[in-house]
């Protein structure tokens, strides 16, 4: 994504749900029209710290269409990397941010006969800017969270007649992926270990791959800092254990591409050259994870790491 | 007669997919191929032992919405037989939800195609010539090698258009 793609914004309003969940509205800072958006998209948003910054992906949760203003739900992460901790304790209504306009990486699938939407907590949120989309064809959504956060989530998903709410850890999937007419297709939303146990029990039950749809959240971890050497300039960079290697980049100011921050859709994939990587994406085979890395979640385990930027 | 055109649908040799838990075989050819295991349901025209049997290919086709109707995740279907057939089941497999990674066409049996005549837009069934007079509009066609999956059917173009009467020497090209 280059410069002039960015939009300027203006935060509208902030609104808590709860004591770790607040929705953000944001409109253009210059009370402009925003691009219009699609069914399940998410936006980049810009956030500048005293000593750092951040790029974070969030999904819209304001109907598709709407141009006037965006909004979006974050929740806190105390451990987390800063980015949401910035946006729950330093965001304030009437600042401006910078955002990437708004990309779709998870559509509804045309064809289907049935939607069954199976997300953890905070991955709901790109389901629900989903609803109108979904017109006549028959759909399922069930929701695992904590229970502190039953209400909230309850309140969001009132417009889902079909929506289950399982709060506590015990929802398991597997009955209701056996029990799915022909045609159905498969959306998968939530932290990592969840989406790969839904995902393994749908595939030991059969379902193709092209009926399942999964939506990895940026959501990356952070772990050692270590340095990247750029080949093509012969600069190192340094990135600081709570920053990405995509975010190293960006403050380096090299214009690297990047789409879902969350390891899943191969826009930010670069050449490795040298050096051993922490891989974390779920885009990558085995065998290209030899050549390849996405900066955007994946680190590395020794001191340095080569790739060709 | 190679006409380049690289519309042809291409099939994989027939093997059941380990990743699917119920597998369903139908085939308009006498004998199903070897290999196939006890696991998989057969339905066949001929009377074949553990198989159902149907009169014609038609009434086998009119019996799998039904039964498509009542299969979930890890349904497998596989079509074996001549394009018309393999392509018919396709249609039906597809309007009931099937998709990529559910659905498996294996050619075997006759060459003979069904063409579809691009003026009148009647199918001519069993045509093993190059050229063939079209049982819709009565037009001598060429049988061009390209197949439209929307159709189920090769295209057929009038090829005495210009001339009429005046044809390329016919011979049997699809066995
Ligand atoms: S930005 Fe999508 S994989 Fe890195």
């Amino acid at each position: 994504m280059t410069q002039s793609a960015r939009i300027h914004v203006r935060v509208a309003e902030i609104e808590p749900l709860n004591a770790t969940l607040r929705r953000i509205t944001l409109q253009h800072a210059e009370g402009a029209l925003l691009p219009a958006s699609a069914p399940g998209a998410h936006i980049q948003i810009e956030l500048r710290g005293d000593t750092r910054s951040w790029r974070n992906a969030y999904s819209l949760v304001s109907p598709p269409g709407t141009r006037t203003a965006y909004s979006i739900i974050v929740r806190k992460v105390p451990q987390g990397r800063g980015g949401s901790l910035y946006l729950h304790e330093r965001l304030a209504v009437g600042q401006t941010l910078t955002i990437l306009p708004p990309v779709n990486l998870f559509p509804i699938a045309g064809l289907a006969r049935k939607h069954l939407m199976l997300a953890a907590g905070i991955g709901v949120t790109p389901f629900l800017s989903t609803r109108a989309a979904l017109a006549e064809t028959p759909f399922e959504l069930h929701l695992r969270c904590h229970a502190a956060d039953q209400p909230a989530f309850q309140t969001l998903l009132a417009p889902w007649p079909h929506a289950h709410i399982h709060a506590g850890p015990d929802f398991n999937p597997t009955d209701l992926l056996r029990h799915q007419p022909l045609g159905t297709h498969l959306y998968l939303c939530g932290p990592t270990g969840f989406m790969q146990a839904a995902e393994a029990a749908a595939r030991t039950l059969g379902w193709p791959a092209a009926r399942i749809h999964q939506e990895h959240f940026g959501a990356p971890t952070g772990g050692r800092a270590f340095d990247a050497v750029l080949a093509r300039t012969g600069r190192t960079i340094h990135v600081a254990q709570d920053q990405t290697l995509l975010e190293a980049l960006e403050a380096a100011d090299i214009d690297a591409p990047s789409l879902c921050r969350g390891g899943a859709c191969g826009e930010c994939r670069l050449p490795l050259l040298a050096g051993t990587p922490d891989h974390r994406d779920h885009f990558l085979s085995e065998s290209e994870h030899a050549t390849s890395i996405m900066p955007c979640v994946s680190r590395s385990h020794a001191e340095t790491i080569t790739i060709d930027i | 007669m190679d006409q380049g055109i690289k519309s042809r649908p291409r099939y994989q040799p027939f093997r059941i997919d380990p990743a699917g838990t119920q597998h369903l075989i139908v085939t308009d050819q006498p004998s199903p191929p070897p290999g196939i295991s006890g696991a998989a349901e057969l339905w066949t025209i001929a009377p074949h032992p553990g198989g159902q049997s149907f009169p014609t290919p038609a009434a086998l086709l009119a019996s799998l919405p039904g039964h498509l109707a009542r299969q979930g995740p890890g349904f497998r279907l596989y079509a074996i037989g001549t394009e018309p057939f393999i392509w018919d089941v396709a249609y039906i497999a597809t309007h009931a939800g099937l998709t990529e990674g559910e659905l498996f066409l294996h050619h075997a049996g006759s060459l003979a195609r069904r063409v579809h005549c691009i003026h009148c837009k009647t199918n001519t069934d069993r045509v093993t010539t190059n050229i063939v007079t079209c049982a819709g509009c009565g037009a001598n066609l060429l049988v061009r090698d390209h197949f439209s999956r929307r159709l189920r059917a090769f295209m057929g173009v009038q090829v005495d258009a210009e001339t009429p009467g005046i044809l390329p020497p016919i011979e049997t090209l699809y066995p």
